[in-house]
């Protein structure tokens, strides 16, 4: 099916990479087309989080200088992808175990919300990269 | 980016986060609301109706200021949430706790 936008976004593993996440984001609905509010919204939390998760897991895992993500937005007449590679540490994800958080708790939310605005998310270890497959129909 | 508006109406305080409320933010917008119960105790309304986008960080931090809140004897409400702050709120059933009122006047009588 012929791709119908396409945006590549490359960028440090930091907190201030999500702006630029975001900016990536506005540009590519401009040309995206007609999507209903809630998938948008949806779709955009979900790649939201999972550039927090990116992040997270880096700086908290590891540390070192010169870590990079590269997010490649796409989109198609039925459906919109996101794919993250990182070149952190590979990380163990088991994507089954992820349940919302209580609602007391400060934190826990980032994968449950991923998972529930999208109708796929996956995460994989390619060549020792963190790979993240998102993606979610045009609704 | 953010920017955190603080007036004081008969009622409360209220904060208003305009821009994105997310991992960047999440910690400074923590800090104003702790200085804001700190200074004037009573309850705080967050208003969100210039806060554009909310993530879980963003999240964590309502959680924690609601909570910061009401150790001080005080309450925190949400008025006037955006779409996409409406949706994350339900997503996650913290508007079970967090209750956003439609507007700033409701939130700041109750």
């Amino acid at each position: 099916m012929a791709e119908t936008a396409h945006r590549v976004l490359d960028a440090d593993v930091e907190p201030q990479s999500l702006e630029a996440v975001h900016d990536l984001l506005e540009d590519w609905w401009t040309e995206v087309g007609a999507v209903p509010m809630r998938t948008r919204f949806g779709f955009e939390t979900a790649v939201v989080e999972i550039a927090g998760n990116v992040v997270e897991h880096t700086r908290r895992l590891d540390g070192t200088p010169g870590r990079r993500f590269r997010l490649t937005l796409s989109a198609d007449e039925r459906t919109l992808s996101a794919r993250f590679e990182d070149n952190g540490l590979p990380v163990q994800v088991d994507l089954s175990e992820v349940s919302m958080a209580p609602v007391d708790d400060e934190d826990g939310r980032g994968l449950a919300l991923a998972l529930a605005a999208l109708d796929r998310l996956d995460h994989s270890v390619v060549d020792g990269k963190n790979v993240w497959e998102l993606e979610c129909g045009r609704g | 980016m953010i920017e955190f508006d603080v007036r004081q109406e008969e009622g409360g305080t209220v904060v208003a986060p305009r821009g994105r409320l997310t991992m960047v933010s999440a910690r400074s917008f923590r800090e104003t609301v702790t200085e804001v119960v700190e200074r004037d105790g009573g309850t705080v309304v967050v208003d969100m109706s210039g806060t554009t986008f909310v993530d879980s960080s963003g999240l964590g931090a309502l959680v924690a200021c609601l909570k910061t809140a009401r150790q001080a004897g005080g309450d925190l409400r949400i008025a006037a949430p955006t779409e996409q702050v409406t949706m994350v709120l339900g997503l996650t059933n913290l508007d079970r706790v967090l209750r956003p009122r439609d507007t700033v006047e409701e939130a700041l009588v109750g």
